[in-house]
Order: C-alpha cells, then sequence, then structure tokens
C-alpha cells in the first residue's frame, strides 16, 4: 500500500514541476523510478513513455481546439519520429542499461544547462521572409504545411532532425519536445508558441511507436505503471494550472542542481558503481 | 492563399476538432481505467514492486470480469498506445474527405510504421 501512494505522489511531483518547467514528464520519472524505487532503468523508460503519451493527450487537444497546433505539419514530421522511434525502440532491447544511463545522464547534463539560459524571445528565425523564387511543384507542398502567417522552411533538415528526437524518445522515455521544439522553432522558422504546441502534438505518435514495442517484449510493467500515470497525469493539470501564480526562476536554480546531482548518479551507474 | 487553400483550411478546422474530442476522451478513458487498476491493486494489497501478469490478449476479458487489477491496468495501457493510432486513422477519412491525397498517404504511412513496429516487436519477443 505504502509503495503505490509514494509511488503515486511522486507522479504528481513529476507532474507538477515538468509541467512548471516546461520539461514534460520523462525526463523527472524516470531518475525517480530508477533511483527512488529500485526499478530496471529500461522498465522505468517503459513506464515513463506511457506517461509522457498520457500528459501529452489532453494537452494536445487543448492546443488543437485553440487552433494553435499544427494538424498538417505535424502528421509530415510525425511520419518521421515514428521511423526513429520504431529504430530506437528496437535498439533500446539490444544495447546495455549502462549505454542507456550514460546517454540519459548526458541529456540530464544538457537540460540543466538550459535551464539556465535566460530564455530570449527574440531567437533568430530560420531563413528569409515569405517570398523568393519557389519551385512550384514543391512550393505548393510548403504551403499547405505553413500557417496562416508563418512560412516553414529547411523542410529536410526538420524532418532528419525529427528522425533524431524520435531514437532519442524511444531510447530514453522522453516525449522528445527537447529535440522538436529547436528543430521547429529555430530550423524550420515556425513561431515558438507553434512549436510547442505542434510538438505536444506529435508527442503521443513518436512515444507510442516504441511504447507498443516496449509492451510486446515486456519492457512495460503494468503494477509500477499505474500509479506513476495517475500521478503524472494529475500532477500536470495541477501544474498547468498553478503555472502563472509560480516565480519560476528560483524553481529553475533549484531544478538545475537536482538534475546535476541526478545526472552525476547516472554516470555511476553506466559507470557500474551502484 | 487561393480559394481551393482557404476550403481546405476550413476542413482542416472540423478535422482538428475531431481529433482534439478524440484525444481527449482517448486519454480519459485510460486513465479511468489504469486509476481503477490501482484502486483494486491497494485493495488486493498488491504492491508496484510485486511481479505483475505478463500480457496475454486472451486472458484479458476474463480478468475484467473478475476485477484483477491487472486487466483494468492492461486495457488502460492499451487504451493510451492506441489512441494516438486512432487520432491518425480519424485524420486519415479527415483528409480524403477533404479531398487531400498527399496528406492521406503520409497519415497512412504513419500508421504503416507502427504496424511495422508491433510486427517487429513482436518477432523479437
Amino acid at each position: 500500500m505504502s509503495i503505490a501512494v509514494l509511488m503515486l505522489a511522486g507522479g504528481v511531483a513529476a507532474g507538477i514541476f515538468g509541467s512548471l518547467l516546461g520539461l514534460g514528464g520523462g525526463l523527472l520519472i524516470v531518475p525517480l523510478l530508477t533511483f527512488g524505487f529500485d526499478l530496471p532503468l529500461r522498465e522505468a523508460i517503459g513506464v515513463s513513455l506511457v506517461c509522457v503519451i498520457v500528459t501529452s493527450g489532453a494537452s494536445a487537444a487543448v492546443f488543437l481546439e485553440r487552433r494553435v497546433a499544427n494538424l498538417r505539419l505535424g502528421m509530415v514530421l510525425e511520419l518521421f519520429t515514428a521511423v526513429g522511434a520504431l529504430l530506437g525502440g528496437l535498439l533500446a532491447f539490444l544495447v546495455d542499461e549502462r549505454v542507456l544511463a550514460g546517454l540519459f545522464a548526458a541529456l540530464l547534463v544538457y537540460v540543466a544547462v538550459s535551464l539556465l539560459r535566460p530564455r530570449s524571445s527574440a531567437l533568430p528565425a530560420a531563413g528569409d521572409e515569405t517570398g523568393g523564387s519557389r519551385k512550384p511543384g514543391r512550393a505548393s507542398f510548403v504551403d499547405q504545411l505553413s500557417g496562416p502567417d508563418y512560412r516553414i522552411h529547411r523542410l529536410g533538415p526538420g524532418l532528419a532532425g525529427s528522425i533524431v528526437a524520435g531514437i532519442a524518445s524511444a531510447l530514453l522515455g522522453i516525449g522528445g519536445g527537447l529535440v522538436k521544439v529547436p528543430v521547429l522553432h529555430l530550423v524550420m522558422g515556425v513561431p515558438l508558441r507553434v512549436a510547442t504546441a505542434t510538438s505536444n502534438l506529435m508527442i503521443g505518435i513518436t512515444a507510442s511507436t516504441s511504447a507498443w514495442i516496449y509492451l510486446i517484449r515486456g519492457g512495460i510493467d503494468p503494477y509500477a505503471t499505474g500509479p506513476t500515470a495517475v500521478g503524472v497525469f494529475v500532477g500536470a493539470t495541477i501544474g498547468s494550472r498553478i503555472a502563472h501564480r509560480i516565480d519560476l526562476r528560483a524553481l529553475r536554480v533549484l531544478f538545475t542542481v537536482v538534475l546535476l546531482y541526478t545526472a552525476l548518479q547516472m554516470v555511476r551507474r553506466a559507470a557500474g558503481v551502484q | 492563399m487561393g480559394p481551393g487553400q482557404d476550403a481546405k483550411t476550413a476542413q482542416t478546422a472540423g478535422l482538428e476538432g475531431s481529433v482534439a474530442r478524440l484525444l481527449r476522451l482517448g486519454t480519459y478513458v485510460a486513465v479511468a481505467f489504469i486509476a481503477s487498476g490501482v484502486i483494486l491493486m491497494l485493495a488486493s494489497g498488491r504492491s508496484p514492486l510485486d511481479v505483475a501478469p505478463s500480457f496475454d490478449p486472451s486472458r484479458l476479458v476474463d480478468d475484467l470480469i473478475a476485477l484483477q487489477p491487472s486487466g483494468y491496468l492492461w486495457l488502460g495501457l492499451l487504451v493510451v498506445l492506441a489512441t494516438p493510432a486512432a487520432r491518425v486513422a480519424v485524420s486519415v477519412v479527415g483528409f480524403v474527405r477533404a479531398g487531400d491525397r498527399r496528406m492521406a498517404t503520409v497519415a497512412v504511412l504513419v500508421l504503416l510504421v507502427i504496424a511495422l513496429g508491433i510486427l517487429l516487436g513482436t518477432a523479437g519477443a
């Protein structure tokens, strides 16, 4: 009983902080389950994949209704995140857990550092403004994928970035927004708001493609997933409602320390020091 | 944007509404099943760290009738995993209705990649 309640509470906390910091749940759920509850890393990644699909489902619906997410562009990029997730899902069962721990440590350090960087609202947009010479055949497809007030650029690199996002998601149990949002915004020139919403919409397909492989191969434990998923769902709902009332600066500094400490633990695990 | 593009945008607006409703419904139904499983788990004194029965589709209905926690948890997990694919399936229909064959093809390909994953996952299990 008590472990289930603790897991539920841990899920709620991961959901709240993930939503407040815009991290998505995966980054916090995997360390919570491996270090807090001694779950094997690959099993924690399986649980995390389920949790990120659940949390993204409800928020993606809101983004679609507000017409912020770009359904067409999301669908095209999803094809490539799904291919990446398929490769990553198969790869996850071939590599040693210590390799996964090493990759996760690198991810934690990257996020910890990026939390401290000031959020610049004037990020350089990709490419030139609308107009210029276009090839009619290709341009019409790009037009279809562009929004009413923005035009997408560099579809090719965007598709390649989506494959990388899919592989990272499947190997580490994350939604992959860390890769998708920069690809959409910085590479393809999609406005940040639309990039965040479209990335959120894509999480479901990205994470479920590899989650099916985890489920079939026995990588998802229903007993551990149940309390965690319910907790994360509740926590993310709470987080999205209180975000505007909280000073996030102190929280960012706190979490930078937490993530760096967790990264150190992951490095120890990767090195075989338990 | 020409008039054809406007018509497509209008069609997509309807599709976005359907997709949003489906996502919300799928998520809430899944969470309801998983939460029921958790309550049954607590009531029967099982720990999240106990060894859970592996996924067996042929046992699912019996487990649900017998109020086995694992039955409700597995059903919830299946709904979680199937909801994104259902969204893409609905999009295929929406794009075909809008006469947008290119987007419909992309959506069908997404479903094929998921199916391939399930197939390869099963083959290597």
